[in-house]
């Protein structure tokens, strides 16, 4: 620890309150990004105090990482430095709700499964799986845009925030949009922190529509065989009336994980297709025909799964990070973005440059969506070249890949995020108008903003 | 351009009548009625005859002569949007390629003249046309569809192709594009990306921005520069997001990757209709409340839907006082449930008859009541204003209410057409232009709502944009510390101001001075 941090914490302890400024070594432990442990936690409980800290860290000159529990902290590049953990932890309250309104204003340390739950009493939800589910925190899910298979009919938190509060770094608190469904009063200043992995601001508020949770749920798995079959039916069901809610591409380890542990448990031999559908039992039984005869058609039997029995594997596919820690500690976790009908494609190129690595592979596609989480499950000599031809492979495609986790060491030696294209030099500038002292998560994002 | 141009005219309103164009069938907002005229402190150019012929060389060579008008009756017309007219521009070009946009922005910018793109000028807030002089750059020769990839869902288009030539091209095989604005038979998809267009189907399927994944845009110093991608989740800040809906301020996008959607199987198109306008209204937070998201909710009140169907004919009950028009899409089983439960709650909401759309013809009969709905109004009174306010839909009745009495109190007559499912009002207030007393009563009306409007907990725009029209209404919802952040991510983009000047941000820098002139019924 620095003795600037060491000044720090009563400078801080100011602003929060002493009690919640913490150097307990064991607790910053538990905050440690990519190897580096921070020199002080902070819990402020207002966007007042959220200011606060940040005035008081830009004035001097310290690094601050914004979260709640820093436990989905693994995606972005190593900080270049890290003074300072801003735990949003104790700011979950929630704001202006009017369920007939369907919109709800809430802070960011809320759990989302305690949101979900504290809306789902008047039959509303966010239609979102985000990783970490449940005790994914509001503020993270929207600071990394994070989605799962949902996004195929609802899209992403890009889609459902209707406007924010931001605690700058140079200590003000801002507003960007509104609380109604429908505004385009001002620059939607919203939309880049959405996705901006804490470089820009902090969300101290977030403002999102809420949707009707359906009447009913409905869950099928179709074996595909093979990549080809898979993607043959997924052609099938995405131009059939059918309008999945969302849907997986899950290969035979994937697929095992997934129902590891569930009622479903069982060693899969083939990649599954699994689709979720929503509506009253009328629904989802003409779901079920048209799903059983596209299935016939491509050669596939399907099977309904028990609502209950498939909410837990529903689960696991939403936090298949946990998943792919679950087969292997030393899992590599790639996050491939592709245009939606390319992901089979990307697979079979997958598959042939790991098979000749010699690494056991596991995906997780959403189907329709084009986003493809990919778990490396060996560890060898070649990864960093292996990566590096996978990365190809998705530019090849016209997307993009991410290592969403990897080893320190791996991290030190690539560039997480890629190679920004021709518009970082605005994006570069965005930064500097943000954080002109660079305070906030120094380093960690794209081209090292 | 006359001498009394150059004069420097107070900060004033003025309202003047024009003749009304011919009503075209697609319902403009725009083309029909005349409208209030702002005239600003005059910044105007007067180039000497010499600098401007070199102007007009100089942009001929990068567009070609053809594609450059510069004479004063052919850059009337660029003089207007379907909002307002200020002053003409020295030139519009029509460029037809990314390159040529370059190069007229560079040779403005030596002229040191301002930029500003117009798609096909039906915007409502004065986004399109110029505030202080300068080069006007066309969009209608960029009207190319570049790519149509049905299997990935998305297009790749040039700006000025016309919103529903998209949905036409793709139509034969399921898919649409679903921002649908009642001027979709003209507006531009630049037009809709510049001012996060929406329109009566976002209610269910989000507005402009939600529909669009990437950009190519030319900044004002001439780089170009590409957001986004056809894949989502391109790593990096969302610029993508930040430039849909910044009306032409940060860039000239010259290339659009958008989502096409495929359309819905089965589709039920309803007619409630009420002997109360406060039973319509209530009916609409009934709806969500019960789990129904219609595609479409919309709203008419008697007045309105009168003067709809002596234009249209489309089968509005004359008599009535309001009248819900709600669509149900999707899947056939689904949309049979909800267009019955829809039918439920309308009738528990006192509603005298729920009619059912029984053929396409039918259905788009209804609607073109509803997408001409303006013009329609234009034809019964000679000057109209019409407003764009939101509120939480829950506030509907209460907001009814008051409309009523704002009328009142300022005698005027007041339509309401809403797209009442996503709270979205757009009262029209009509007036006769020529008459300067209820010309000023007209403003303070619209401010009046807005700024009721901002008390519930809503916007003063909900889909038309800020423009000049409400920029200085801004210090309304934004504090001064939120316009600052704004106006330096603006710099970042365009540090001169070159681009689309006096338009989204208030024009000085104090706000406080603002708030005096808007307080004294400055622009509404």
């Amino acid at each position: 620890m620095t003795a600037a941090v060491v000044a720090a914490h009563s400078g801080l302890a100011a602003i929060v309150g002493a009690e919640r400024v913490v150097a307990d070594e064991s607790a910053r432990a538990t905050f440690t990004v990519d190897g580096r442990v921070p020199g002080l936690l902070v819990f402020p409980q207002s966007a007042a105090q959220v200011a606060g800290v940040l005035r008081f860290v830009a004035e001097h000159e310290l690094a601050v990482i914004p979260c709640r529990n820093a436990t989905k902290l693994g995606v972005g590049n190593r900080p270049r430095r890290y003074d300072i953990a801003l735990s949003l932890k104790e700011m979950n309250r929630v704001w202006h709700y009017e369920p007939a309104d369907l919109t709800i204003s809430a802070e960011p340390g809320m759990k989302f499964g305690d949101f979900l739950h504290f809306v789902g009493r008047h039959g509303l939800w966010l239609p979102l799986d985000p990783a970490g589910g449940g005790r994914a925190s509001l503020g993270g899910i929207v600071a990394t845009n994070s989605t799962g298979p949902l996004r195929l009919s609802y899209g992403a938190p890009r889609d459902m925030v209707l406007g924010m509060r931001i605690a700058t770094s140079e200590g003000k608190v801002i507003k960007t949009g509104g609380r109604v469904v429908k505004n385009v009063a001002g620059y939607d200043m919203a939309k880049l922190l959405i996705g901006s992995y804490g470089t820009l601001g902090v969300i101290v508020e977030v403002s999102f529509k809420l949707f009707p949770l359906p009447v009913e749920l409905g869950t099928f798995v179709i074996p595909a065989g093979t990549l080809g079959i898979g993607r043959d039916i997924r052609r099938r069901i995405l131009e059939s009336p059918v309008n999945p809610m969302r849907m997986v591409l899950l290969d035979p380890v994937a697929a095992t994980l997934v129902r590891r542990g569930t009622p479903l448990a069982a060693e899969v031999k083939e990649p599954e297709i699994w689709i979720e559908c929503g509506g009253s039992e009328k629904v989802l039984n003409r779901c079920a025909r048209e799903l059983g005869e596209l299935g016939k058609a491509a050669g596939a039997p399907v099977q309904r799964l028990e609502a209950a029995s498939a909410e837990g594997a529903w689960a696991r596919i939403g936090d298949c990070h946990d998943c792919l820690c679950e087969a292997s500690p030393k899992v590599t976790i790639l996050k491939v973005a592709l245009p939606g009908a390319a992901g089979e494609e990307f697979l079979s190129r997958a598959n042939q440059e790991a098979a000749s690595e010699g690494v056991r592979l596991a995906s997780f596609t959403q189907g329709g969506v084009g986003v493809i989480h990919l778990g490396l499950l060996d560890e060898t000599a070649g990864l960093m070249a292996l990566i590096s031809r996978l990365r190809s492979a998705a530019e090849d495609l016209g997307g993009a890949l991410i290592v969403e986790r990897c080893a320190p060491e791996l991290k030190e030696r690539l560039d997480v995020w890629g190679a920004p294209g021709d518009d970082f030099g605005v994006m570069r500038k965005l930064k500097a108008a943000w954080d002109p002292k660079g305070i906030l998560s120094p380093g960690r994002f794209v081209g090292g903003l | 351009m006359s001498l009394d141009h150059s004069l420097t005219l107070p900060e004033t309103l003025r309202y003047t009548r024009e003749a009304a164009l011919p009503r075209e069938d697609w319902g403009s907002n725009s083309r029909v009625a005349p409208r209030i005229q702002f005239l600003q402190r005059g910044r105007l150019h007067e180039p000497d005859r010499m600098k401007s012929n070199a102007l007009i060389r100089d942009l001929g060579r990068i567009v070609g002569s053809d594609a450059v008008l510069w004479r004063p009756e052919d850059l009337m017309l660029y003089e207007y949007d379907a909002l307002s007219s200020i002053t003409q521009p020295q030139a519009v070009v029509f460029p037809t390629s990314t390159k040529q946009v370059v190069g007229v922005i560079k040779v403005a910018s030596q002229a040191k003249l301002p930029v500003v793109a117009r798609g096909a000028g039906t915007g409502l807030s004065g986004g399109a046309v110029v505030a202080e002089g300068g080069i006007v750059v066309g969009t209608s020769r960029m009207n190319k569809i570049l790519e149509i990839d049905l299997e990935n869902r998305r297009a790749r288009v040039q700006p000025g192709v016309v919103n529903l030539d998209l949905s036409l091209a793709v139509s034969d095989d399921g898919y649409y594009f679903a921002p649908d604005p009642s001027s979709q038979k003209a507006c531009t998809i630049g037009g809709n990306v510049a001012e996060n267009a929406a329109g009566p189907h976002t209610l269910a399927y989000g507005v402009t921005t939600n529909h669009v994944l990437g950009l190519e845009v030319v900044l004002p110093d001439g780089e170009v520069i590409h957001t986004g991608a056809k894949c989502w989740d391109r790593p990096g800040y969302d610029l993508t997001g930040f430039i849909v809906g910044s009306e032409g301020t940060l860039g000239i996008v010259t290339e659009i990757i958008v989502r096409l959607s495929r359309k819905p199987e089965w589709v039920e198109t309803l007619l409630a209709v009420y002997n109360s306008v406060l039973d319509a209204t209530r009916t609409v937070a009934a709806i969500t409340a019960r789990g129904i998201t219609p595609a479409a909710l919309e709203m008419m009140d008697g007045f309105t839907l009168r003067a709809v169907e002596e234009a249209t004919h489309a089968g509005y009950p004359m008599d009535s006082a309001a009248v819900l028009l709600i669509e149900v899409e999707g899947l056939k089983e689904a949309v049979e449930e909800n267009a019955d439960q829809t039918e439920a709650v309308c009738r528990a909401n006192h509603a005298r008859e729920v009619r059912r759309a029984k053929s396409a013809e039918e259905r788009d009969l209804l609607w073109r009541g509803r997408k001409n709905a303006f013009g329609a109004l234009g034809r019964i009174s000679p000057s109209y204003y019409v407003q764009d306010g939101v509120i939480p839909r829950t506030r509907l009745p209460e907001m009814l209410e008051f409309i009523e009495q704002v009328g009142k109190t300022h005698q005027l007559q007041i339509g309401n057409i809403f797209h009442a499912g996503d709270g979205n009002l757009h009262p029209l207030l009509m007036f006769d232009a020529r008459d300067k007393d209820q010309s000023e009563r007209v403003v303070k009306a619209a401010k009046a709502i807005l700024s009721k409007c901002v008390e519930m907990g809503g916007s003063i725009t909900g889909e038309h944009g800020v423009g000049i029209e409400k920029r200085d209404l801004m210090p309304l919802i934004f504090s001064e510390d939120d316009l600052e952040m704004m106006g330096r991510l603006k710099t970042v983009f365009n540090p001169r101001g070159d681009l689309n000047p006096g338009k989204l941000l208030p024009a000085g820098r104090l706000c406080g001075e603002l708030r005096v002139q808007v307080s004294q019924g400055g622009e509404v």
